[in-house]
């Protein structure tokens, strides 16, 4: 377990934790783009250089921009603390999160208790995917070949979404 | 405790922590970035869980969902101009019209 890992994952969760308290949309929406950041760092730490390369343009350059574009767009202020106005929300949403976090790491703990029995892995170790050429190369070559059908529907997705944005933004309803 | 456990917890935390913003935050705009914290955190633990089990099966699908994520906000922040435009505010309590 590397420090640096330990480092990204401490900063990433308080980062987190202040985008759940803060007031304001754009102290929000930057502590987002942090944890985005931060995550794309452990995915490059771990040897994902292809997912972190996506992570950084698509989710901390695209998403992002726009959420800040529409938060200014909006020109939207502090909202008012909505924690104080109703403790009672507050609690109960505390105790939710308090039980899924709770069952989430039992199921964890679990899972690497029972994982030397039963572990089967894949054919694609660090070494392997070194030798083919690179997670890059490795990723690629099996979203061109294996997932291809997977690739072009994800495609017609996207095509319909910028469709059906362009389509909600023009509307005026009466 | 390894790395994968590491990243796994990280990875709960996130999740616990986009529920909630998405549950507990009263602007519109609030829960769509509590929905992408929530599929971030998706994403991790596919990558974790993934790369700990020498896989790329993992990886392909985390490509899918950052796609499917991005057309998402598009369409989500269209619909939240459009509730500005309608309501004049984004909060979720200002859009009543459908309430009996």
């Amino acid at each position: 377990m590397s420090p640096v890992i330990i480092i990204l994952c401490v900063i990433s969760a308080a980062l987190a934790v202040t985008m759940l308290f803060t007031k304001s949309p754009i102290t929000s929406a930057l502590c987002l783009l942090g944890v985005l950041i931060m995550t794309a760092a452990i995915y490059g730490l771990i040897g994902e250089h292809m997912i972190a390369t996506l992570q950084l343009v698509v989710y901390a350059g695209a998403i992002m921009v726009l959420f800040i574009f529409s938060i200014m767009l909006l020109n939207l202020t502090d909202s008012e603390n909505d924690f104080k106005k109703k403790p009672f929300v507050f609690i109960l949403g505390l105790a939710a999160g308090i039980t899924v976090f709770g069952s989430i790491v039992y199921a964890i703990l679990n899972h690497f208790k029972n994982e030397a029995n039963d572990k089967t892995l894949g054919a694609f170790s660090s070494e392997t995917v070194l030798a083919l050429g690179g997670n890059s190369k490795v990723l690629s070559h099996a979203l061109f070949s294996q997932y291809y059908v997977s690739f072009e529907v994800v495609s017609l997705a996207l095509l319909v979404a910028v469709v059906g944005s362009v389509v909600l933004a023009k509307r005026k309803v009466d | 405790m390894t790395n994968e456990i590491l990243l796994q917890l990280l990875a709960a935390f996130l999740f616990t922590v986009g529920m909630l913003v998405v549950l507990l935050r009263r602007d519109t705009i609030m829960i769509l970035m509590g929905i992408e914290l929530l599929l971030n955190a998706a994403n991790l633990s596919i990558v974790a869980f993934s790369k700990s089990a020498n896989m790329i099966e993992g990886q392909v699908q985390v490509f899918f969902i950052i796609t499917v994520a991005a057309a998402e906000s598009a369409i989500g922040l269209s619909i939240l101009v459009n509730l500005y435009r309608n309501f004049g505010s984004i909060k979720t309590e200002s859009a009543t019209t459908l309430k009996g």
